[in-house]
């Protein structure tokens, strides 16, 4: 071919060369013409427009995983809130203390060191309802937006005590669920009655198992 | 050495990537029927072109890469693993990452409207009636828009006569489904009610704000307590 290279002469010695992928030195203007033909340049051209593939490549495809594992991520940890909730929630006088221990196996830091205090208002709640009484989670959402009204002066309802949300030790991370249930209360003869519950979770990632970190009621 | 660049470079690396980038568009596309039968076919393409490639090598000693007479074939083989590589690259940009992109902004997006939505919808001015509706209507798709306005105006009409103010503010939202044209927010509000001579009372409903995406706007479709017992 006439317009084929014509580099072997003068490129036996050159290890650096126009058809390797990283593109090479064509930079040096007075060997281009004697080392690269317009074959080798274009080569060269496509060579690293093929490396500059890869690397978006790799960079889309992590990016990508980073954000499936998310929602992954995301999805556990509704899914703990809600079965941890639904233990809560379906607390009957008769099967509380089984429950009460399920739930505080369930928990870490704070809320766990503290829990029989965190939960006395919802064993209230259950030894009030008294009878069978069924619960059933209405919504559960990560919660994105999230406002203290309290602290603004003026509403009226003084501060409750807060449990505040650090990390709990050996915690990654922690996210904030928010569910909404409704527990009735099959009463024979009178009236069923209905608990409704709006809570605050704090999931938190104990070394990959996930322990409720903090519960609260949203009022 | 310097053939041994060649060699590497254009008979090994190159069909490799060019498979690797094939593999990788069926990757991100879920493996339709379609790409298995042919991204096979091309696949099994470039396996033959490779082991004829290595069989003359073995023959003649020159292979694609160290030829020195076909630099245009050399070229054909660049140009095709760079455009199997642009491929999976211009695949993975459209399949993965601007839904991804969207997904994030639309998450921000739903969420914003529904606090909006529901702050609005739960509040209300016995002097100014009209302001909160009109500001929830907006954000309403146009054709549930008139039916939410009536079912407003009885439901506030009562409001009004006993001169009743509503003020409505979010305590917790978020997300509960987020698909690509609909979604569903889940949020907690506190209503205070002002009536005079009474003292305030206080309320956190919960409610479900269902959304359906109109070109690039998230409208709001439709609104119902989630405590439905």
């Amino acid at each position: 071919m006439p317009e084929g290279e014509r580099t072997e002469p003068e490129a036996q010695e050159d290890s650096a060369d126009t058809d390797d992928e990283s593109g090479s030195d064509s930079s040096e203007p007075e060997s281009r013409g004697a080392i690269f033909s317009n074959y080798g340049i274009a080569s060269a051209v496509l060579g690293v427009l093929s490396v500059a593939a890869v690397v978006l490549g790799v960079i889309i495809w992590t990016a990508h995983r980073d954000d499936v594992g998310e929602r992954a991520y995301l999805t556990r940890v509704m899914q703990t809130a809600a079965e941890w909730t639904a233990v809560l929630i379906n607390m009957n006088s008769g099967n509380i203390d089984a429950s009460l221990q399920r739930l505080h196996d369930g928990t870490v830091g704070e809320l766990n060191a503290d829990f029989d205090a965190a939960v006395l208002p919802y064993r209230q709640v259950v030894a009030k309802l008294q009878s069978q009484s069924a619960g059933r989670i209405e919504a559960v959402a990560i919660e994105t937006v999230r406002r203290d009204l309290d602290s603004r002066p003026g509403v009226g309802r003084p501060p409750r005590d807060v449990v505040t949300t650090k990390l709990p030790p050996f915690a990654s991370r922690t996210d904030s669920v928010m569910l909404v249930a409704t527990s009735v209360s099959e009463n024979a003869g009178a009236k069923p009655q209905t608990v409704h519950w709006n809570l605050r979770l704090d999931v938190a990632n104990v070394d990959g198992k996930l322990m409720i970190s903090h519960l609260e009621s949203i009022r | 050495m310097r053939n041994l660049w060649r060699l590497l470079a254009f008979d090994i690396v190159a069909p490799l990537a060019a498979i690797g980038a094939l593999v990788m568009i069926g990757v991100v596309l879920g493996w339709p029927l379609w790409w298995v039968s042919a991204c096979s076919v091309l696949v099994l393409l470039i396996v033959q072109g490779a082991g004829v490639n290595f069989w003359l090598l073995r023959r003649d000693s020159v292979s694609v890469g160290t030829d020195d007479d076909a630099p245009g074939l050399r070229l054909a083989v660049v140009f095709l693993c760079a455009a199997a590589l642009s491929a999976a690259v211009l695949t993975g940009y459209t399949h993965w990452t601007t839904p991804d992109r969207e997904f994030k902004t639309d998450s921000r997006e739903v969420v914003q409207v529904a606090t909006g939505m529901a702050e609005a919808m739960a509040s209300f001015t016995p002097s100014d009636p009209a302001s909160s509706i009109d500001r929830a209507a907006a954000m309403m798709v146009p054709e549930q828009a008139g039916a939410f306005k009536e079912q407003y105006k009885k439901s506030s009409a009562e409001m009004a006569q006993h001169n009743v103010t509503a003020q409505a503010a979010t305590l917790a939202a978020g997300v509960e489904a987020l698909g690509p044209s609909a979604a569903s927010v889940a949020v907690i509000l506190r209503v205070t009610q002002n009536s005079p001579g009474q003292p305030p009372s206080q309320a956190a409903p919960a409610l479900r704000v269902a959304l359906i995406k109109r070109g690039s706007d998230w409208l709001v479709s439709d609104v119902v307590p989630v405590n439905s017992r």
